[in-house]
């Protein structure tokens, strides 16, 4: 079909131009930067000569003694280094612990199968920086863990939030329900009749499981390590709470350069380098997983045999609940807080009171307000954006709309704000310390989620549907805006309301993007934090977990009633 | 109103040729059927004719008018989907109205456009204009659903989904009524009321139609005249009659109804009784027909040929007797279908039955008796 000029296809350049505008060119701009160590203002090379004629000198200028300094300043290279280890190490034990607990939940009869599951989705509803908080009133000076610790003869803390040690296991227990669902998919798919001819030959349960089971999930292992080394590597929350001075990390690092030392060129180098090994990792992922339909392996799904010798199921699932009580009693601990008078180190609160929810209703009742306001604002966005993309991927093979609107989930959300800083913050566009900016910004790392929802329902539109709009006299625009929006509608909603958690949740962003008057309720507990107002963040934190609770619960209904 | 004129198009999907240089010449007012296997370019046509589809070259004329730069929204052709394609968010009045509703939005101010937008996408908004209302239960109540307007179209029958579809396409005064496969999806007793419904009303409005099917009775039964496709090119245009009692080649005489296609050679002509000798696998055959090739096939349609008891006397200078021998009877109640092999060619026969008649059983030996001007050459 030809291709012909019409209110979509203004559309289609308008998104081009909003994504250009807010994604490609801070990316490109932070490269630049990354070369000239000085400040680029691309925009403004394009409309003001003045400014067109310093980047032509800046450029001219262009030379890699900036990469080389990464190799001579140790910071840098010390700051790669650890990050790299962290997520090395958080990669290999989230796959270590997943194993067992992915095995019991697919193909055994562990008792409390469906609890122990429940409770896995507990550690993806909270915000990291408020886990790592959570270890700190667990394990701190004055932790409960390190009051039972002593009492049990131990000295000093049992294990120190404030390292990397404290950073790893924050990681390790949040992040591992990433790894454990496509763990769980892949020992579903292992091929039983293999299974079944080797225990028929009368090799024993474990030497099947070692020889036959666990090599067929090999490829689903090595796909969910490399998403959690991702998770882990672009994961801001955690370092930025409790990383001490001395570790350098390299979200960290990036954070302190831009928004202590205002050092561009540092930064710049810092956002290149993540967003290299970010994708490079994803890419892995991608090209590990494509092709590869789990479920449709070998055609019809088969009766699985599970497991259901005593011993094993039942040491499998104590071993389970082990694993999901860490989360679980973080976040009781975060909510004892929030209720505690005074907690000081000791098993209990020494008394219980709700003046900190008081607090928080009189004080900053605005960080809610903005929180919801903004999240509001990057649902709207996303909602309008995401309709026109899926549907320009879905009936007009877009192939290039479907990799430009990918690009987010590659970028670490701290090199993604360090980008929009340096591109936004001088004329002719500033936009910097806007609400715009934030709402903007939201959308954009956000919206691959929302296209992959509207997507799906998209796809599940029939293309005859929308020639019969067509054939009827309506303009692509109008059959768009009449038939095919009113069908996307469940796909839509169930597009918002992830979108609104992840942006009430966002950290990053947040913190580097957020005017003070425009503060959200997850940089209002960042800044308690660190400003040791304990109480106060806790009671935050509940609010905030309550709300993302309220709305998954919404999002499971919507989905439930679609499905009726 | 109009008539369609296509001359020499041609689609190409990438290296594929989907349509060789069609042309067809379709009057105004005609019920035109498109038939031929699935695959072979039916729908490609239409979408070509509909502006779906771009011709890779040639012409298609509708009403006088070359279409090539009219986009698919103002052609003006009503379509009805081989899926009906309704609208499952709006309910049968909606579907209807929808095209008169975009007509009134085509032809808007920005601001009345907005209104327009508003109560399209949920009812509370606006009112739909009366003359629009009552254009749409006129249509309603001639496809016989003005008591179905507010329903849902998923609660709605097949065959009533069906005529929501026509109603929608009719509903715009379209210049031509395209229709692809729109019985198929309809259980066997319903495709036969269907087709009545569909003729009768295209008779009644005047309205020029191609209809798309697979289904060789359905375009002998409904269409004016029908044109017979295969892969991508039309082989023979005529009125039903014509298709049957002349097929061109013997795909369409295999097409068009049941035939014995039986390859014969040509081995006299002779020009006093006007009569082609032929001689088959193991029989000779005579036929009124002539032809130029040596090697041809003759097209005899099963009930062309009479089964007669093997002691039969035939005194009749008009027929072919041959000896065949009955394989398989099949009793379809008003007639009987007999496998037959004379030698070892195979033949098919049907014969009228009515009762009182004996059915000759399987292994029985038979006279055939063709009369020579049902031989048909090719
Ligand atoms: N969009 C397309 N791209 C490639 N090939 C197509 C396309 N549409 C149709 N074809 C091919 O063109 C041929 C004719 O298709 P179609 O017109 O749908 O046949 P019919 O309707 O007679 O069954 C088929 O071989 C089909 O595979
Ligand atoms: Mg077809």
């Amino acid at each position: 079909m030809k291709a012909r000029f019409n209110g979509l296809s203004v559309v289609k350049i308008f998104i081009y131009a909003f994504f250009g505008l807010f994604l490609i060119i801070p990316l490109l701009a932070v490269f630049l930067i990354s070369f000239t160590n000085e400040p680029v203002n691309i925009i403004g090379t394009f409309t003001d000569p003045a400014v067109f004629s310093s980047t032509i000198d800046k450029l001219k200028a262009i030379n890699l003694e900036n990469y080389r300094q990464i190799f001579s300043n140790a910071g840098y290279l010390d700051s790669l280094k650890n990050s790299l280890s962290l997520a090395l190490v958080v990669m290999v034990l989230v796959i270590l612990i997943c194993i067992p607990l992915a095995y019991g939940i697919a193909r055994t009869n562990m008792p409390f199968k469906k609890t122990i599951s429940a409770l896995c989705t507990i550690p993806l509803i909270i915000p990291t920086f408020i886990s790592a908080y959570a270890f700190i009133i667990m394990f701190g000076r004055a932790g409960w863990v390190t009051y039972f610790y002593e009492m049990l003869g131990g000295e000093g803390m049992l294990i120190d939030p404030y390292s990397m040690t404290g950073i790893i296991l924050v990681q390790v227990f949040f992040f591992f329900p990433y790894a454990l669902w496509p763990l769980v998919a892949a020992f579903k798919i292992s091929d039983v009749t293999l299974e079944e001819a080797s225990l028929n030959l009368g090799a024993k349960n474990w030497f099947t499981f070692i020889f036959v089971t666990f090599p067929l999930a090999i490829p689903g292992i090595i796909s969910s390590a490399l998403l959690i080394f991702t998770v882990s590597f672009s994961d801001f929350g955690t370092p930025i709470v409790l990383a001490p001075k001395d570790l350098n990390l390299m979200v960290v690092e990036a954070y302190r350069e831009i928004s202590g030392f205002f050092n561009w060129g540092g930064a710049a180098i810092l956002t290149v380098i993540m967003i290299i090994v970010a994708a490079l990792f994803f890419w892995l992922q991608h090209i590990l997983t494509k092709g590869k339909n789990y479920g449709s392996v070998s055609g019809k799904p088969k009766q699985q045999k599970m497991v259901t010798n005593k011993v094993v199921t039942r040491s499998l699932s104590v071993y389970s609940f082990i694993i999901v009580l860490v989360p679980l009693l973080a976040m009781l601990s975060v909510l004892l807080q929030s209720v505690a008078t005074t907690w000081g180190k000791d098993l209990l609160p020494s008394g219980y009171t709700l003046k900190h929810y008081q607090t928080i209703f009189s004080t900053s009742l605005g960080n809610i307000q903005n929180s919801i306001v903004l999240a509001i604002g990057a649902l709207v966005l996303s909602v309008i954006i995401a309709t026109f993309v899926s549907y320009f991927v879905v009936r007009q093979n877009s192939a290039k709309m479907d990799f430009m609107t990918s690009i987010p989930l590659v970028v670490p959300g701290i090199a993604f704000g360090i980008a929009l800083i340096q591109t936004f913050n001088v004329a002719p566009l500033q936009l910097t310390g806007t609400a715009i900016l934030l709402i903007i910004a939201y959308t954009i790392r956000r919206l691959p989620y929302m296209v992959r929802s509207t997507m799906g329902a998209m796809r599940a539109i029939k293309q005859d549907i929308e020639e019969a709009a067509i054939n009827l006299g309506a303009t692509p625009l109008t059959a768009a805006i009449t038939v095919i929006g009113p069908l996307l509608l469940p796909g839509i909603a169930a597009g918002s309301v992830l979108v609104f958690i992840t942006v009430i949740k966002e950290t990053s962003i947040s913190i580097l993007l957020a005017p003070p008057e425009w503060a959200p309720m997850s940089l209002a507990i960042f800044q308690n934090i660190l400003r040791a107002e304990y109480y106060s963040a806790a009671a935050m934190s509940v609010i905030l977990v309550a709300l993302v609770l309220v709305l998954q619960g919404l999002a499971s209904y919507i989905g439930k009633k679609q499905r009726l | 109103m109009g008539s369609v004129i296509i001359e020499n198009m041609t689609k190409q999907f990438g290296d594929f040729t989907a349509l060789h240089n069609i042309n067809l010449e379709i009057q105004e007012g005609e019920f035109f059927a498109l038939l031929g296997p699935s695959g072979c370019g039916k729908t490609t046509t239409m979408r070509c004719i509909a502006g779906f589809e771009h011709p890779t070259s040639g012409k298609i004329k509708i009403g006088d008018k070359e279409v090539e730069k009219i986009p698919a929204n103002r052609r003006n052709c009503g379509m009805v989907f081989q899926s009906y394609a309704l609208f499952p968010h709006m309910n049968v009045f909606d579907n209807v109205a929808y095209s008169l509703n975009i007509k009134q939005l085509n032809a808007s101010n920005p601001v009345k456009q907005l209104g327009i937008y508003a109560r399209l996408l949920s009812k509370r908004l606006g009112r739909t204009p009366k003359d629009i209302q009552e254009k749409v239960m006129e249509i309603l109540k001639y496809v016989e659903l003005d008591q179905h307007a507010e329903r849902l179209t998923s609660e709605l029958s097949g065959g009533q989904q069906q005529r929501v579809a026509l109603a929608r396409a009719l509903v715009m005064e379209p210049a031509v009524l395209l229709m692809d496969e729109p019985l198929s999806n309809l259980d066997q007793k319903l495709r036969h009321s269907m087709r009545n419904t569909i003729r009768t009303i295209q008779q009644d409005l005047g309205i020029t139609t191609i209809f798309v099917t697979h289904d060789q009775e359905e375009a002998m039964s409904m269409a004016d005249r029908v044109a017979v496709m295969d892969k991508g090119n039309i082989v023979q245009i005529g009125t039903p009659t014509e298709l049957y009692s002349n097929p061109l080649t013997p795909f369409i005489a295999d097409f068009v109804g049941t035939s014995n296609i039986l390859d014969v050679e040509v081995v006299d002509h002779n020009q006093l009784n006007g009569l082609t000798t032929l001689k088959g696998d193991s029989f000779l055959l005579q036929s009124t027909n002539t032809i130029e090739k040596k090697q041809a096939k003759a097209v005899i349609r099963p009930e062309h040929i009479q089964v007669l008891p093997y002691d039969t006397a035939v005194n009749n200078e008009e027929v072919t007797v041959l000896e065949g021998i009955v394989v398989m009877s099949t009793y379809l109640g008003p007639t009987v279908r007999y496998d037959m092999k004379v030698g070892n060619q195979e033949m098919i026969v049907d014969t009228t039955y009515s009762s009182g008649t004996s059915i000759f059983e399987e292994g029985r030996k038979v006279k055939l008796s063709i009369e020579h001007g049902r031989v048909l050459l090719i």
